[in-house]
């Protein structure tokens, strides 16, 4: 844990993060990123989660759906994944100790995990075979694990 | 009354000040205007994709108008309240700033390419579509829109820096 904690501290002095943080428009570039990142993953979440629910997109099967966004969502994580860490190096102390930005990890785990793991199901089987409810349910709950993830990382700069 | 003037008067409204002086009020409307992203520009920023035919080639352009971008008036519904509200609250620091102004140009120009679409290439949009090729100009407005919004989102993320 100690050797972790040295290699952040390491990498939160190297020249790089150092130019990024305190350079007049390092930080406002990186935060530009992130926030186009945003737009589009969520976007592509928000639309994938409307077939689901069965209120936009009709014409298309979900897994359909889902091929034709899974390249500019994986493209979208890329951005703020690359844009988060750069932002998180440099403060990696202040950022550990943040509740939100904890809050922010959990959440974001849950939400991939939903995706990925637990939630799967639901977005690769055909969802119009099962009871309305239960689909408008699990985007509802999918958008929501998502969209914490956004309100705790602007939670971040106020807390 | 100059146009600063304006701005000062604005910051003195009952609504103004209470939101600049409550705790919560003001991070749940900056939130809501940044996490709103998704639901107005995002919309938007798939179309110019699909226009310029970088991708979502298998959904027709006409089809993503319905099922995409109508959604997109909702998230400007909560963008020009939420904006509205914020640029009130701190009115004449925004209009000072040269980020916040450029953000306005790049909106207005941005109202201007939406027109331009929508009385040009959108009634004709399924005949292209049926000879398979978006026109040139309806290219030009995909590209110009995306371009311009990701300018939108760097104005507005920047500007916050100089208050």
């Amino acid at each position: 844990m100690s050797s972790l904690v040295s290699f952040l501290d390491w990498c939160s002095r190297s020249s790089a993060i150092v130019f990024i943080r305190d350079s007049s428009f390092g930080m406002p570039a990186v935060q530009s990123v992130h926030l186009v990142g945003l737009t589009l993953l969520l976007a592509a979440i928000l639309v994938l989660n409307l077939r689901l629910a069965g209120v936009s997109m009709m014409d298309w099967s979900l897994p359909s759906v889902e091929r034709q966004l899974r390249p500019w969502a994986l493209g979208a994580v890329t951005l703020v994944m690359a844009s988060g860490v750069l932002m998180f190096l440099g403060n990696p102390a202040k950022y550990l100790a943040s509740g939100p930005f904890q809050f922010k990890m959990i959440a974001l785990c849950l939400a991939v995990l939903g995706q990925f793991g637990i939630l799967r199901g639901f977005f690769t089987a055909d969802p119009d075979r099962r009871p309305r409810p239960i689909n408008v349910l699990v985007a509802g709950l999918s958008l929501t694990l998502w969209f914490s993830v956004g309100w705790a990382g602007r939670a971040i700069a106020f807390i | 009354m100059s146009l600063l003037a304006w701005c000062q008067w604005l910051e003195q409204t009952p609504l103004a000040t209470a939101v600049s002086e409550s705790v919560w009020l003001f991070p749940l409307i900056e939130g809501s205007h940044i996490l709103a992203l998704p639901l107005s520009v995002g919309m938007i920023v798939m179309f110019d994709l699909r226009l310029l035919g970088l991708g979502f080639r298998s959904w027709p352009a006409s089809r993503m108008m319905r099922d995409v971008v109508r959604w997109s008036k909702f998230g400007f519904a909560v963008m020009f309240i939420t904006g509205g509200v914020l640029f009130m609250t701190q009115a004449s620091k925004a209009y000072g700033n040269g980020f916040f102004r450029m953000k306005l140009l790049f909106l207005v120009i941005l109202g201007i390419n939406a027109a331009v679409y929508q009385i040009v290439f959108y009634p004709k949009m399924v005949q292209w579509e049926s000879a398979g090729s978006t026109p040139l100009g309806a290219r030009v407005c995909g590209g110009l829109s995306l371009i311009v919004w990701i300018g939108v989102i760097v104005c507005g993320r920047t500007m916050a820096y100089q208050f």
